[in-house]
Protein backbone atom coordinates (compact mmCIF):
# COMPACT_ATOMS: atom_id res chain seq x y z
CA UNK A 1 0.00 0.00 0.00
CA UNK A 2 1.26 3.09 -0.99
CA UNK A 3 2.51 5.97 1.83
CA UNK A 4 0.30 8.79 2.19
CA UNK A 5 1.81 12.02 2.12
CA UNK A 6 0.40 15.39 3.19
CA UNK A 7 2.33 18.60 2.67
CA UNK A 8 2.07 22.43 3.31
CA UNK A 9 4.35 25.38 3.39
CA UNK A 10 3.69 28.23 5.40
CA UNK A 11 6.54 30.96 5.74
CA UNK A 12 8.23 30.17 2.76
CA UNK A 13 10.18 31.23 -0.72
CA UNK A 14 8.73 27.76 -2.43
CA UNK A 15 12.29 26.85 -2.86
CA UNK A 16 12.17 23.43 -0.90
CA UNK A 17 9.13 22.66 -2.88
CA UNK A 18 11.35 22.96 -5.97
CA UNK A 19 14.14 20.44 -4.13
CA UNK A 20 11.24 18.34 -4.26
CA UNK A 21 10.34 18.48 -7.95
CA UNK A 22 13.91 18.47 -8.53
CA UNK A 23 14.77 15.53 -7.08
CA UNK A 24 15.31 13.88 -11.05
CA UNK A 25 15.40 10.23 -11.86
CA UNK A 26 15.06 8.83 -8.05
CA UNK A 27 11.53 10.44 -7.70
CA UNK A 28 10.09 7.22 -10.40
CA UNK A 29 11.46 4.95 -7.89
CA UNK A 30 9.61 6.21 -5.11
CA UNK A 31 6.55 7.71 -6.63
CA UNK A 32 4.68 4.39 -7.33
CA UNK A 33 5.09 4.06 -3.46
CA UNK A 34 3.76 7.13 -2.50
CA UNK A 35 0.42 8.69 -2.63
CA UNK A 36 0.41 12.73 -2.56
CA UNK A 37 -3.02 13.45 -0.89
CA UNK A 38 -2.84 17.12 0.34
CA UNK A 39 0.07 19.64 -1.45
CA UNK A 40 -0.77 23.00 -2.45
CA UNK A 41 2.05 23.97 -4.69
CA UNK A 42 0.98 21.07 -7.31
CA UNK A 43 -1.92 20.09 -6.88
CA UNK A 44 -6.01 21.12 -5.79
CA UNK A 45 -6.76 20.37 -3.02
CA UNK A 46 -8.59 23.18 -0.70
CA UNK A 47 -8.44 23.61 2.82
CA UNK A 48 -12.08 24.22 2.97
CA UNK A 49 -13.26 21.83 0.71
CA UNK A 50 -13.49 21.53 -3.19
CA UNK A 51 -16.05 24.42 -3.14
CA UNK A 52 -15.47 26.06 0.25
CA UNK A 53 -18.66 23.91 1.69
CA UNK A 54 -16.67 23.04 4.99
CA UNK A 55 -16.33 25.69 7.90
CA UNK A 56 -13.28 24.13 9.06
CA UNK A 57 -10.00 23.47 7.48
CA UNK A 58 -9.49 19.99 7.05
CA UNK A 59 -6.10 18.04 6.44
CA UNK A 60 -6.56 14.18 4.72
CA UNK A 61 -4.92 11.83 7.44
CA UNK A 62 -1.88 11.11 6.22
CA UNK A 63 1.43 9.07 7.10
CA UNK A 64 4.10 11.19 6.75
CA UNK A 65 3.23 14.86 6.56
CA UNK A 66 5.71 17.64 5.65
CA UNK A 67 6.04 21.19 6.67
CA UNK A 68 8.04 24.12 4.91
CA UNK A 69 8.86 27.33 6.02
CA UNK A 70 8.23 28.95 9.34
CA UNK A 71 5.20 29.59 11.57
CA UNK A 72 4.37 33.45 10.90
CA UNK A 73 0.65 33.92 11.58
CA UNK A 74 -2.04 32.29 13.28
CA UNK A 75 -3.08 30.07 10.00
CA UNK A 76 0.03 28.95 9.87
CA UNK A 77 -0.14 27.66 13.55
CA UNK A 78 -3.61 26.42 13.63
CA UNK A 79 -2.68 24.44 10.37
CA UNK A 80 0.37 23.04 12.15
CA UNK A 81 -1.38 21.52 14.51
CA UNK A 82 -3.85 20.03 12.31
CA UNK A 83 -1.04 18.44 10.57
CA UNK A 84 0.42 17.00 13.22
CA UNK A 85 -2.68 15.49 14.93
CA UNK A 86 -3.42 13.69 11.35
CA UNK A 87 0.00 12.13 10.48
CA UNK A 88 2.51 9.97 11.98
CA UNK A 89 5.51 11.27 11.02
CA UNK A 90 5.99 15.41 10.85
CA UNK A 91 9.24 16.36 9.01
CA UNK A 92 10.07 19.81 8.96
CA UNK A 93 12.09 20.15 5.65
CA UNK A 94 14.18 23.09 5.27
CA UNK A 95 15.87 25.82 7.53
CA UNK A 96 12.53 27.94 7.66
CA UNK A 97 10.72 25.30 9.20
CA UNK A 98 13.85 24.14 11.50
CA UNK A 99 14.97 27.42 12.75
CA UNK A 100 13.19 30.02 11.20
CA UNK A 101 15.31 30.58 8.57
CA UNK A 102 15.33 33.97 6.56
CA UNK A 103 12.44 35.70 7.22
CA UNK A 104 13.04 34.99 11.12
CA UNK A 105 15.37 37.82 10.96
CA UNK A 106 12.29 39.93 11.68
CA UNK A 107 12.66 38.67 15.44
CA UNK A 108 15.16 41.29 15.63
CA UNK A 109 11.96 44.12 15.56
CA UNK A 110 8.95 44.16 17.63
CA UNK A 111 6.05 43.51 15.57
CA UNK A 112 4.70 47.15 16.08
CA UNK A 113 8.22 48.35 14.02
CA UNK A 114 7.13 45.99 11.91
CA UNK A 115 4.23 47.18 11.12
CA UNK A 116 4.99 51.04 11.05
CA UNK A 117 8.46 50.56 8.56
CA UNK A 118 7.55 47.89 6.24
CA UNK A 119 3.70 48.92 5.79
CA UNK A 120 2.15 52.18 7.10
CA UNK A 121 5.97 53.96 7.02
CA UNK A 122 7.09 52.72 3.56
CA UNK A 123 7.15 55.90 1.21
CA UNK A 124 5.66 54.14 -1.93
CA UNK A 125 2.89 52.90 0.18
CA UNK A 126 -0.64 54.22 0.29
CA UNK A 127 -1.47 52.89 3.92
CA UNK A 128 -4.95 51.85 4.62
CA UNK A 129 -6.14 50.18 8.30
CA UNK A 130 -4.20 47.29 9.56
CA UNK A 131 -6.74 44.33 8.28
CA UNK A 132 -8.60 42.75 11.05
CA UNK A 133 -11.06 40.23 9.04
CA UNK A 134 -10.36 37.87 6.58
CA UNK A 135 -6.67 37.71 6.86
CA UNK A 136 -4.66 35.46 9.87
CA UNK A 137 -3.04 37.58 12.07
CA UNK A 138 0.87 37.73 12.63
CA UNK A 139 2.04 36.21 15.69
CA UNK A 140 4.40 38.09 18.07
CA UNK A 141 7.32 36.84 16.19
CA UNK A 142 8.60 33.99 13.73
CA UNK A 143 8.43 30.14 15.01
CA UNK A 144 10.25 27.36 14.06
CA UNK A 145 7.95 24.50 13.47
CA UNK A 146 9.52 22.72 16.89
CA UNK A 147 8.74 25.36 18.93
CA UNK A 148 4.81 25.05 18.07
CA UNK A 149 4.78 20.98 17.20
CA UNK A 150 6.69 18.24 17.85
CA UNK A 151 8.83 17.39 14.79
CA UNK A 152 10.26 14.08 14.15
CA UNK A 153 12.59 14.96 11.45
CA UNK A 154 14.35 18.14 10.31
CA UNK A 155 15.79 18.45 7.01
CA UNK A 156 17.99 21.40 7.37
CA UNK A 157 19.04 23.62 4.35
CA UNK A 158 17.71 26.89 2.47
CA UNK A 159 16.78 24.94 0.27
CA UNK A 160 17.45 21.44 1.26
CA UNK A 161 19.36 18.99 -0.69
CA UNK A 162 17.28 16.39 -3.12
CA UNK A 163 19.30 13.70 -2.21
CA UNK A 164 18.47 14.17 1.36
CA UNK A 165 15.05 14.68 0.95
CA UNK A 166 14.98 11.00 -1.12
CA UNK A 167 17.18 9.24 1.96
CA UNK A 168 14.34 10.70 4.83
CA UNK A 169 11.84 9.25 2.26
CA UNK A 170 13.23 6.25 1.64
CA UNK A 171 14.31 5.58 5.45
CA UNK A 172 10.93 6.52 6.03
CA UNK A 173 9.57 3.66 3.16
CA UNK A 174 11.86 0.88 4.78
CA UNK A 175 11.09 2.11 8.44
CA UNK A 176 14.95 2.56 9.41
CA UNK A 177 15.57 5.60 11.72
CA UNK A 178 16.85 8.80 9.68
CA UNK A 179 19.06 11.44 11.16
CA UNK A 180 21.17 13.92 9.59
CA UNK A 181 24.74 13.37 10.92
CA UNK A 182 26.17 16.36 13.37
CA UNK A 183 28.95 17.75 11.53
CA UNK A 184 29.70 20.47 11.07
CA UNK A 185 30.36 22.21 7.40
CA UNK A 186 34.65 22.86 8.31
CA UNK A 187 34.42 19.01 9.09
CA UNK A 188 34.06 17.98 5.61
CA UNK A 189 35.91 21.22 3.90
CA UNK A 190 39.32 20.84 2.18
CA UNK A 191 40.88 23.66 2.82
CA UNK A 192 44.46 24.32 5.19
CA UNK A 193 43.73 25.36 8.54
CA UNK A 194 46.22 26.87 10.62
CA UNK A 195 43.70 28.20 13.55
CA UNK A 196 45.60 31.53 13.12
CA UNK A 197 44.29 34.23 10.71
CA UNK A 198 46.56 35.18 7.59
CA UNK A 199 44.47 38.79 7.48
CA UNK A 200 42.21 41.15 8.84
CA UNK A 201 38.76 41.41 8.26
CA UNK A 202 37.54 41.56 4.08
CA UNK A 203 34.51 42.55 2.49
CA UNK A 204 33.00 39.43 0.71
CA UNK A 205 33.27 41.11 -2.90
CA UNK A 206 37.17 40.71 -2.63
CA UNK A 207 38.31 37.28 -4.09
CA UNK A 208 39.43 34.44 -2.29
CA UNK A 209 42.59 33.41 -2.61
CA UNK A 210 43.74 30.00 -4.47
CA UNK A 211 40.63 30.17 -6.95
CA UNK A 212 41.22 27.44 -9.72
CA UNK A 213 43.85 26.09 -6.96
CA UNK A 214 42.83 22.23 -5.47
CA UNK A 215 40.87 23.19 -2.61
CA UNK A 216 43.28 21.03 -0.46
CA UNK A 217 45.66 23.40 -1.49
CA UNK A 218 43.58 26.71 -0.42
CA UNK A 219 43.92 28.30 3.14
CA UNK A 220 40.91 28.40 4.66
CA UNK A 221 38.55 31.31 4.04
CA UNK A 222 38.30 32.31 7.29
CA UNK A 223 41.68 32.38 8.17
CA UNK A 224 42.19 34.43 4.69
CA UNK A 225 39.75 37.28 6.57
CA UNK A 226 36.40 36.02 4.48
CA UNK A 227 33.20 35.31 7.19
CA UNK A 228 32.82 31.73 7.01
CA UNK A 229 29.62 30.20 8.80
CA UNK A 230 31.41 26.58 8.57
CA UNK A 231 32.08 26.42 11.90
CA UNK A 232 29.09 26.83 13.18
CA UNK A 233 27.09 25.57 10.31
CA UNK A 234 25.90 21.73 10.29
CA UNK A 235 27.34 19.84 6.98
CA UNK A 236 25.12 18.40 4.28
CA UNK A 237 24.70 20.54 1.59
CA UNK A 238 27.52 18.84 -0.36
CA UNK A 239 25.38 15.42 -0.36
CA UNK A 240 24.55 12.47 1.82
CA UNK A 241 27.80 11.21 1.54
CA UNK A 242 29.35 14.19 2.91
CA UNK A 243 30.88 15.68 0.12
CA UNK A 244 32.82 19.29 -0.55
CA UNK A 245 30.28 21.73 0.48
CA UNK A 246 28.61 23.41 -2.01
CA UNK A 247 29.90 26.76 -1.46
CA UNK A 248 33.41 26.04 -0.54
CA UNK A 249 33.24 24.12 -4.13
CA UNK A 250 32.85 27.60 -5.97
CA UNK A 251 35.51 29.07 -3.34
CA UNK A 252 32.73 30.88 -1.91
CA UNK A 253 32.71 31.37 2.12
CA UNK A 254 29.90 29.70 3.77
CA UNK A 255 26.42 31.39 4.34
CA UNK A 256 25.11 29.15 6.91
CA UNK A 257 21.94 27.78 5.39
CA UNK A 258 22.07 24.13 6.83
CA UNK A 259 21.72 26.18 10.20
CA UNK A 260 23.51 25.24 13.63
CA UNK A 261 24.67 21.79 14.60
CA UNK A 262 21.96 21.25 17.07
CA UNK A 263 18.57 23.10 17.85
CA UNK A 264 19.82 24.51 21.28
CA UNK A 265 22.89 26.36 19.46
CA UNK A 266 23.49 29.53 18.48
CA UNK A 267 25.32 30.08 15.79
CA UNK A 268 26.09 33.70 16.40
CA UNK A 269 28.44 32.71 19.80
CA UNK A 270 29.68 30.21 18.18
CA UNK A 271 30.99 32.30 15.17
CA UNK A 272 32.32 35.22 17.64
CA UNK A 273 34.51 32.47 19.76
CA UNK A 274 35.67 31.02 16.60
CA UNK A 275 36.63 34.05 14.70
CA UNK A 276 38.22 35.53 18.04
CA UNK A 277 39.74 32.56 19.09
CA UNK A 278 41.91 32.77 15.08
CA UNK A 279 42.49 36.60 15.84
CA UNK A 280 39.99 38.23 13.72
CA UNK A 281 38.32 41.33 15.62
CA UNK A 282 34.91 40.73 16.90
CA UNK A 283 34.14 44.36 16.95
CA UNK A 284 34.81 44.79 12.42
CA UNK A 285 31.78 42.27 12.12
CA UNK A 286 29.26 44.27 11.08
CA UNK A 287 25.29 43.24 12.68
CA UNK A 288 27.11 40.27 13.98
CA UNK A 289 23.22 38.97 15.17
CA UNK A 290 22.24 38.76 12.07
CA UNK A 291 25.29 38.02 10.17
CA UNK A 292 25.58 35.11 12.09
CA UNK A 293 21.59 33.78 12.33
CA UNK A 294 21.10 34.66 8.98
CA UNK A 295 18.66 31.05 8.98
CA UNK A 296 18.47 30.49 12.35
CA UNK A 297 16.60 33.51 14.17
CA UNK A 298 13.50 32.16 15.53
CA UNK A 299 14.08 31.57 19.16
CA UNK A 300 17.93 33.15 18.36
CA UNK A 301 17.18 37.12 17.55
CA UNK A 302 16.44 39.61 20.34
CA UNK A 303 13.74 41.87 19.12
CA UNK A 304 14.77 45.47 19.57
CA UNK A 305 12.73 48.98 19.37
CA UNK A 306 13.71 50.70 15.92
CA UNK A 307 13.35 54.54 16.78
CA UNK A 308 12.42 57.17 14.48
CA UNK B 1 16.81 44.79 42.06
CA UNK B 2 19.87 44.53 44.14
CA UNK B 3 18.41 44.11 47.19
CA UNK B 4 20.56 43.65 50.58
CA UNK B 5 19.83 39.89 50.93
CA UNK B 6 20.85 38.68 47.37
CA UNK B 7 23.30 36.81 46.93
CA UNK B 8 24.74 36.06 43.31
CA UNK B 9 26.22 33.33 42.00
CA UNK B 10 29.70 33.42 40.25
CA UNK B 11 31.33 31.05 38.07
CA UNK B 12 34.78 30.81 38.34
CA UNK B 13 36.83 29.39 35.53
CA UNK B 14 40.57 29.14 36.99
CA UNK B 15 43.31 27.76 34.71
CA UNK B 16 44.85 24.48 36.52
CA UNK B 17 48.66 26.09 36.13
CA UNK B 18 48.05 29.53 38.02
CA UNK B 19 44.87 30.37 39.16
CA UNK B 20 43.69 27.16 40.70
CA UNK B 21 46.78 26.89 42.64
CA UNK B 22 46.25 30.83 43.11
CA UNK B 23 42.98 30.00 44.68
CA UNK B 24 44.25 26.92 46.58
CA UNK B 25 47.02 29.21 47.90
CA UNK B 26 43.99 31.71 49.26
CA UNK B 27 42.64 28.69 50.98
CA UNK B 28 45.51 27.34 53.12
CA UNK B 29 46.73 30.31 53.85
CA UNK B 30 43.23 31.01 55.37
CA UNK B 31 42.51 34.22 53.38
CA UNK B 32 38.61 35.00 53.49
CA UNK B 33 36.41 35.80 50.46
CA UNK B 34 32.53 36.08 49.36
CA UNK B 35 31.60 31.90 49.06
CA UNK B 36 29.29 33.02 46.09
CA UNK B 37 31.58 31.67 43.76
CA UNK B 38 31.88 27.98 42.58
CA UNK B 39 35.15 27.46 40.70
CA UNK B 40 35.44 24.96 37.55
CA UNK B 41 38.65 24.00 36.61
CA UNK B 42 40.12 23.90 33.11
CA UNK B 43 43.31 23.25 31.69
CA UNK B 44 44.01 26.47 30.38
CA UNK B 45 41.86 29.61 30.10
CA UNK B 46 42.09 29.50 26.38
CA UNK B 47 39.98 26.70 26.11
CA UNK B 48 37.17 28.44 27.57
CA UNK B 49 34.97 29.25 24.68
CA UNK B 50 32.45 32.12 24.76
CA UNK B 51 29.61 29.65 24.32
CA UNK B 52 30.48 28.48 28.05
CA UNK B 53 30.31 31.87 29.00
CA UNK B 54 26.82 32.72 27.36
CA UNK B 55 25.54 29.78 28.54
CA UNK B 56 26.43 30.30 32.04
CA UNK B 57 24.96 33.15 32.29
CA UNK B 58 21.85 32.59 30.09
CA UNK B 59 21.08 29.36 32.33
CA UNK B 60 21.44 30.59 35.97
CA UNK B 61 24.49 32.21 36.61
CA UNK B 62 24.69 36.26 37.79
CA UNK B 63 27.94 36.68 36.92
CA UNK B 64 31.59 34.90 35.23
CA UNK B 65 35.12 35.57 36.02
CA UNK B 66 37.79 34.06 34.17
CA UNK B 67 41.11 33.65 35.94
CA UNK B 68 44.22 32.42 33.80
CA UNK B 69 48.16 33.21 33.98
CA UNK B 70 49.48 36.58 33.57
CA UNK B 71 50.58 37.48 29.91
CA UNK B 72 53.65 35.50 28.77
CA UNK B 73 53.20 33.06 31.55
CA UNK B 74 50.97 30.84 29.88
CA UNK B 75 51.92 26.74 30.61
CA UNK B 76 50.49 26.63 26.72
CA UNK B 77 52.16 29.19 25.42
CA UNK B 78 49.61 31.31 24.44
CA UNK B 79 46.18 29.94 26.14
CA UNK B 80 46.12 32.95 27.86
CA UNK B 81 45.92 35.42 24.97
CA UNK B 82 42.91 33.22 22.85
CA UNK B 83 41.17 33.98 26.32
CA UNK B 84 42.12 37.70 25.67
CA UNK B 85 41.20 38.00 22.23
CA UNK B 86 37.69 35.62 23.09
CA UNK B 87 36.80 38.37 26.05
CA UNK B 88 36.32 41.04 23.22
CA UNK B 89 33.95 39.15 21.56
CA UNK B 90 31.80 38.04 24.53
CA UNK B 91 32.01 41.61 26.03
CA UNK B 92 30.38 42.62 22.52
CA UNK B 93 27.69 39.43 23.15
CA UNK B 94 26.72 40.09 26.62
CA UNK B 95 24.81 43.54 24.63
CA UNK B 96 23.18 41.16 22.67
CA UNK B 97 21.57 39.40 25.30
CA UNK B 98 21.02 41.66 27.40
CA UNK B 99 23.56 41.39 29.98
CA UNK B 100 25.44 44.45 31.94
CA UNK B 101 29.22 44.44 31.24
CA UNK B 102 29.89 43.69 34.97
CA UNK B 103 28.91 40.55 34.63
CA UNK B 104 31.74 39.33 32.97
CA UNK B 105 35.40 39.97 33.70
CA UNK B 106 38.83 38.66 32.90
CA UNK B 107 41.95 38.39 35.45
CA UNK B 108 45.49 37.33 35.70
CA UNK B 109 46.51 35.77 38.67
CA UNK B 110 49.73 34.25 39.24
CA UNK B 111 50.13 31.00 41.24
CA UNK B 112 51.90 32.80 44.15
CA UNK B 113 49.10 35.80 44.07
CA UNK B 114 46.88 33.84 46.80
CA UNK B 115 45.76 37.03 48.23
CA UNK B 116 44.90 39.00 44.69
CA UNK B 117 42.53 35.55 44.29
CA UNK B 118 40.87 36.70 47.25
CA UNK B 119 40.51 40.38 46.44
CA UNK B 120 39.77 39.70 42.49
CA UNK B 121 36.78 37.49 43.82
CA UNK B 122 35.72 40.11 46.70
CA UNK B 123 35.45 42.67 43.76
CA UNK B 124 33.50 40.49 41.34
CA UNK B 125 30.70 39.88 44.17
CA UNK B 126 30.45 43.39 44.87
CA UNK B 127 30.20 44.87 41.53
CA UNK B 128 27.47 41.19 40.59
CA UNK B 129 25.58 42.87 44.14
CA UNK B 130 25.20 46.19 43.03
CA UNK B 131 23.86 45.28 39.15
CA UNK B 132 21.72 42.82 40.52
CA UNK B 133 20.22 39.26 39.62
CA UNK B 134 20.46 38.11 36.29
CA UNK B 135 17.79 38.43 33.81
CA UNK B 136 17.62 35.14 33.20
CA UNK B 137 17.37 34.07 36.77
Amino acid sequence: MAVRVAQEWFAICGGCEVTILDVGEPLLDVLPELEFVHMPVIMDHKLYGQTGEQTAMEIPEADVGIISGGVRNEENRELAELMRSRVNTLIAMGSCASFGGVPALANQYVLEDLYERVYRGNSTTDAGATPSGDVPALLDRVYALHEVVNVDIHLPGCPTTPDMFVAALMHLLKGTPFAVAEKSVCDTCPTIREKKAVSTLKRPLESVEGVGEPLSQARCFMEQGFLCNGPATRAGCGGMDEGVPRCIRAYMPCRGCFGPLSLSANPMVDMMGALSTIGLDPKEIPDRAATFNRFAGAGRLQPKRVRG
Amino acid sequence: MAGDDFEPLIIVYTCYWCSYTAADLAGTSRIQYPPNIRIIRVQCSGMVHPNLVIDALTNGADGVLMCGCHEGDCHYREGNLRAKARADAISLMLEDFDLEPERYRLEWVAASEGPRFAEVVTEMVDRVKEVGPSPYG
